[in-house]
């Protein structure tokens, strides 16, 4: 009788490849490697921006130069050389383009491997595709249909041009540039990313979506992302990532702020499969992202993520909920195999009165990896009657990778309702023979169990991420653990 | 169908099935019966080729074939379906999905396509009817908060969407109120055919009365002991297995 | 001066003093260059966090309180649990009291530390035992390098210790403020029984620091049950350090009742060196005024099929802060552990803050481990009932804390405890009622 043992789940967790790991050879022009004054200035220079931006980035600059880089989070690796990093990347043609035909094709047949083409997203999910390559956006559809509603939809660098009033009232409102040691370094360079804007009392009436990919071999990712939710306003975001395989480690430090105005409801959902290292640990992406929303009065924010990419993630999407009424949301799925290090949670900040937070973290270790949750929950002494749940679950596959739990619960006023749930629990050999006996396989047996593990935060993906998540969740386990 | 020979089993080194023999045909229900601990269950699992049970001696033959080497989901591919005694429960994964699940695993193994959605969903509306289910039921995550009648019914459910060539129910009957036991023991009788064949494991004969079986036997300490027809289940019922142990001595 | 200096100077002239072999000597010294380096912990430390020792070392504190202070018996009888027959070792400014003690040879150990740590015949224990299990941590360092008394009990194999153990340390104070390091080591045998019960008491309104550290090594089968009766005047301080060493089967339970003192910090750490232990760690806090209590457990799970049950009430009122701290680490060998941490709050008054830090690591796949920690009121429904039958808000209120907390009590084995805990809590509560047991 065959019995799947550990060793062959070991066995078969080896032999798994990065799925998305491939190259596109795209002529990029790439800056000198490190980093100074002269090239936080270079990247303005090159992008046009205001003497205001220039200036903003000089004094995140001199800020994060002042700073250590953090070392709290329960992730051991080499830390990057930050003068080995080159600073800006933009591929050398840059098109304007009108429609899709107009868009390299090496860079559409990047998108068909990634199953993700446009055209059917096109016709299939109405999605707006802001494409960026590299750092800069060379793509830009459905521009129209979302400028008839007033909708601002476009490459941050493009904002600052055409819309400097709302970038510079925003930016940095959030998250300041003083924030973190990343959030700092982003903001002194970052290439570009999305800036989007709903008007007043607007349903944005499709799922903005961005892919983010990072290209060019030993170059840093820095997107900047900045939306928001203008009063009575509704808009659903889609965050995608992955990236081809390499053997450097590629720094990835990102920042997006949310901002939901009175009665505005943002919904923030990201799939991040970016490269996670080969099986004996080497390469894969450091993601060391900083995300946060502010809700005013009666608005609402909901972070979804379902995270399977990156060897190093380390990443606290948080909302501050500074209005009467207003609602945070923390959905996460956090999968890590081979070496990877998730270390990652949510903070929910409250300051309003009547506000609520829920948080579900479902974490599923597998390999030698280690998966860490670390969450916030802060009730201030004016915030009366806040409420918050928290439920973290953790999954391990197999007896060398590890799950941690660090939830931090701090609370100052006497009506709020706080309940913080974790458990943590194997894939069970009754549950397996019980699959066997109807005939499903133990592999898939496994990513059918991983899957009703994860359903509480797989159905808050808007429909056509969700499949690709479930996709995703099945790939990175793949082989081994379903 | 089904020819097991001098099967010898045991778990954790503590030996259970002492040699038992039983060959069933196409078309036939046999019932197995007997007290605690006589290995009713251990034969269930053993055929459905649990792992922590191992064969030591003997052989499992289904359809001429030798499937004691066979993995539990090979077992199932060739048409065996064990009903569990206590059906596990899969948080999150609906009824649904699992048996949508199952059966195109089956159909996969069998070199077929994916069932079409559209014959999945009448298959699934037909098989519920049978069951008296509810449609509702069926989104619910597998036997998660099931009461005991809703996990046995939610197995002959199963059952009837895979058809199995051979089904084995272990103590369908138990948890089960007289209304449910119609329900489930209907459910068996209309899936029957010349062409499959049920074990029905139980402790009692209320089940029997309404899946009428052509042979019963008699399970004691790891052996068949003894043999008959539908008779003997009444028998059982009224002067228990004492008797049997006596004969034997 | 600071305080960490008027320490550092002071070990020299202490060290001339006390007697003792010379194995210890080496630990204390060691001990104090530790502490020397690690100085008092701070909030910018992970596991101060939340809790600053600042207003408590600004006191200028006597060390050595040299003058022994007669106490008497009358005075004192409320802080033992006088209703049963117990054995008693009790202190006064750290310093041994014959006369309200009751120690014994007979059969087991129930005595001093300091004859433990002087009198060769105790040196096999003392080298085995002494320092072992302790985390050479800033404030068990400092403990360390100053410890000269305490209780020692020291219980054979297969001895069942018939009647309680009573620890009892008063500080007297009565020109200035005054800081203890009782030292304890309780070492109980293959299959043997004992039960403890431990408190501090302060009887003067100048302030206290007590810094005590206990090591208590279970061994095979043993059964260790013991209190920790918290409340001492709102000048003294504590921080209790306990380390908890387990042999296969044993059950050791720790009951920490916090209601009284300054800031009161407890570091109850638990090792499982062996299979099929249990490990229980309860408290009751129910604090208000500027009170602060903070408990910070430990559960390191290092071998397979055991258990450990931690279940925290919290009641806080007025500007009372709570902490409650707790890490359970399950090893790659520990398969099967069922590990299960419960932490519940009542906030009472806007301004009491509670912190809440559940800590989980598990890097084995085959365990149970749930924690769950909640922050709330109390239920309305529940009080609107009892108001509607007549019982009034206030004793409502305190019926449901009552309720709230009582989970913990049951698992109490001292009946006398229990008793007198009970009273505690209705005192607390500010109510008068029948809650008789």
């Amino acid at each position: 009788m065959s019995k799947y043992t550990e060793d062959d789940l070991r066995e078969e967790l080896k032999t798994k490849e990065y799925e998305y790991g491939f190259y596109t050879e795209i002529e990029s022009e790439t800056f000198a490697k490190g980093l100074n004054e002269d090239v936080v200035r270079a990247i303005s220079k090159k992008k046009n921006e205001p003497e205001w931006m220039t200036e903003w980035r000089l004094e995140a600059f001199r800020v994060w130069s002042q700073m250590e880089e953090p070392e709290w989070a329960n992730v051991t690796y080499k830390k990057p050389e930050f003068q080995e990093i080159a600073y800006y990347s933009a591929p050398k043609k840059k098109p304007k383009l009108n429609s899709l035909d107009e868009v390299d094709p090496d860079l559409l047949e990047t998108f068909k491997k990634l199953g993700i083409s446009i055209d059917e997203q096109k016709k299939l999910a109405n999605v707006a595709v802001d494409i960026v390559m590299d750092s800069v956006s060379v793509a830009t559809t459905f521009k129209k249909t979302l400028a008839e509603k007033g909708i601002i939809f476009m490459p941050i660098s493009e904002a600052i041009q055409e819309h400097p009033e709302l970038v510079r009232k925003y930016i940095g409102s959030v998250v300041p540039t003083s924030d973190n040691f990343y959030a700092a370094l982003n903001s002194a360079v970052f290439s570009d990313g999305s800036f989007c804007y709903i008007p007043k009392g607007v349903s944005c009436p499709m799922e903005l979506s961005t892919y983010f990919r990072i290209n060019e071999g030993g170059t840093g990712q820095f997107e900047r992302t900045l939306v928001v939710a203008d009063k009575g306003s509704y808009v659903s975001y889609l965050e995608g990532c992955t990236a081809p395989q390499r053997d450097e480690n590629q720094l990835h430090a990102a920042v997006v702020e949310l901002i939901a105005l009175d009665d505005a409801e943002i919904k923030y959902s990201t799939v991040q499969n970016w490269f996670p290292g080969d099986e004996s640990g080497k390469g894969g992406v450091y993601n060391f992202v900083t995300k946060r929303g502010l809700c005013e009065n009666n608005a609402k924010i909901s972070w979804t993520q379902v995270e399977t990419g990156s060897a190093i993630t380390w990443k606290y999407p948080s909302c501050v909920l500074k209005g009467n009424n207003s609602v945070g949301e923390f959905y996460s799925i956090a999968v890590t195999n081979n070496h990877q290090q998730a270390d990652t949670g949510t903070k929910m900040i409250h300051l309003g009165k009547n506000t609520k937070s829920t948080i579900i973290s479902k974490g599923i270790s597998a390999g030698k990896s280690q998966n860490s949750y670390r969450g916030l929950v802060q009730i201030n002494s004016r915030a009366e009657n806040a409420r918050n749940f928290s439920q973290c679950d953790s999954l391990l596959m197999g007896n060398e990778c590890g799950a941690h739990t660090f939830p931090y619960i701090e609370a100052k006023n006497k009506s709020a309702q706080i309940e913080h749930e974790a458990t943590t629990s194997k894939i069970g050999e009754d549950q397996l023979f019980y699959c066997n006996q109807r005939g499903i396989d133990t592999e898939k047996a496994i990513a059918l169990i991983v899957n009703g593990f994860s359903k509480e935060v797989l159905n808050k993906l808007p429909m056509e991420f969700a499949v690709e998540a479930q996709k995703l969740l099945e790939i990175s386990l793949e082989g081994s653990v379903g | 169908m089904l020819k097991i020979e001098n099967l010898k089993a045991e778990i954790e080194g503590k030996s259970i099935l002492k040699g038992l023999n039983l060959q069933v045909n196409a078309g036939e229900i046999h019932a197995i019966m007997g007290p605690n601990g006589a290995g009713k269950s251990t034969m269930a699992n053993v055929i459905a080729g649990k792992e922590e049970y191992e064969v030591t001696e003997g052989t499992i033959e289904l359809n001429g074939e030798d499937i004691s080497e066979l993995a539990p989901e090979e077992r199932a591919h060739n048409g065996v379906f064990l009903s569990f005694q206590y059906p596990v429960e899969i948080p999150g994964v609906s009824v649904t999905n699992f048996i949508k699940t199952a059966i195109n695993e089956s159909r996969k193994a069998q070199g077929l396509e994916e069932m079409p959605a559209k014959d999945m969903l009448k298959k699934i509306r037909e098989k519920s009817e049978l069951l008296e289910i509810d449609r509702k039921f069926l989104g619910r995550s597998l036997n998660e908060g099931f009461s005991g009648g809703e996990k046995k019914r939610n197995e002959i459910f199963q059952m009837a969407m895979l058809e199995p060539k051979l089904a084995i129910l272990d103590e369908t009957d138990s948890g089960l109120d007289i209304d449910a036991l119609r329900i489930v023991a209907n459910g068996v009788n209309k899936l029957k055919s010349k062409d499959n064949a049920v074990i029905v494991i139980t402790h009692y004969q209320r089940l029997l009365d309404y899946i009428i079986p052509d042979f019963v036997h008699v399970l004691h300490d790891g052996k068949i002991v003894k043999t008959g027809d539908a008779s003997l289940a009444h028998e059982l019922e009224a002067k228990g297995y004492d008797w049997i142990k006596q004969e034997l001595v | 001066m600071e305080l960490k200096d008027k320490l550092l100077s002071s070990y020299v002239a202490f060290e001339n003093r006390v007697d003792t072999n010379t194995d210890v000597h080496e630990i204390r010294s060691e001990a104090l260059e530790n502490f020397e380096e690690l100085g008092f912990p701070t909030r910018k430390l992970e596991a101060w966090k939340y809790t600053s020792l600042n207003s408590v070392l600004k006191q200028d504190y006597s060390l050595f309180p040299d003058r022994v202070e007669a106490i008497e018996l009358a005075d004192v009888k409320k802080y033992f649990i006088h209703e049963i027959d117990a054995y008693k070792v009790v202190f006064i400014n750290g310093k041994y009291s014959s006369f309200l003690s009751q120690t014994t040879h007979e059969h087991y150990d129930v005595c001093l530390m300091s004859s433990a740590l002087t009198n060769a015949k105790y040196k096999p224990v003392i080298d085995k035992y002494f320092n072992k299990v302790a985390k050479q941590d800033n404030l068990t360092s400092l403990n360390t390098a100053f410890a000269t008394e305490g209780a020692y009990i020291n219980i054979p194999k297969n001895t069942e210790v018939k009647k309680p153990i009573q620890i009892l340390n008063f500080t007297t104070g009565s020109e200035a403020a005054s800081m203890i390091q009782p030292r304890n080591l309780i070492i109980v045998g293959e299959n043997s029984q004992v039960q403890i019960i431990e408190r501090h008491q302060s009887l003067t309104s100048n302030a206290v620091l007590t810094n005590v550290v206990t090591e208590i090594f279970a061994d095979k089968a043993s059964n260790v049950d013991y209190y920790k009766i918290q409340n001492d005047e709102i000048t003294a301080s504590l921080v209790d350090n306990s380390y908890i060493e387990q042999q296969s089967n044993s059950v050791v339970s720790v009951h920490t009742f916090s209601f009284g003192g300054n800031i009161t910090r407890n570091n109850l750490n638990f090792y499982q060196k062996g299979e099929h232990i249990d490990s229980i760690l309860k408290g009751i806090t129910i604090i208000e005024g500027k009170q602060h209590v903070d408990h910070h457990t430990l559960v390191h799970h290092i071998e397979p099929n055991c258990e450990s049950h931690q279940d925290y009430k919290g009641i806080y009122d007025e500007r009372s802060t709570g902490v409650f701290n707790g890490k359970v680490i399950v090893e790659k060998e520990a398969q099967k552990t069922n590990a299960y941490q419960q932490n519940n709050n009542v906030l009472v008054s806007d301004k009491a803050t509670i912190n809440a830090k559940p800590q989980l690591e598990i890097f084995a796949d085959d365990v149970k481990c749930s924690h769950g920690c909640t922050i709330g009121q109390l239920d309305d429904d529940a009080l609107f009932y009892m108001q509607q039958r007549g019982i009034p808000q206030k004793e409502g209120r305190a019926l449901l804390m009552f309720a709230f907390a009582n989970t913990v009590l049951e698992s109490v084995k001292i009946p006398e405890v229990k008793q007198r805990i009970t009273k505690l809590i209705a005192k607390k509560l500010n109510v008068k009622v029948g809650f008789d047991l």
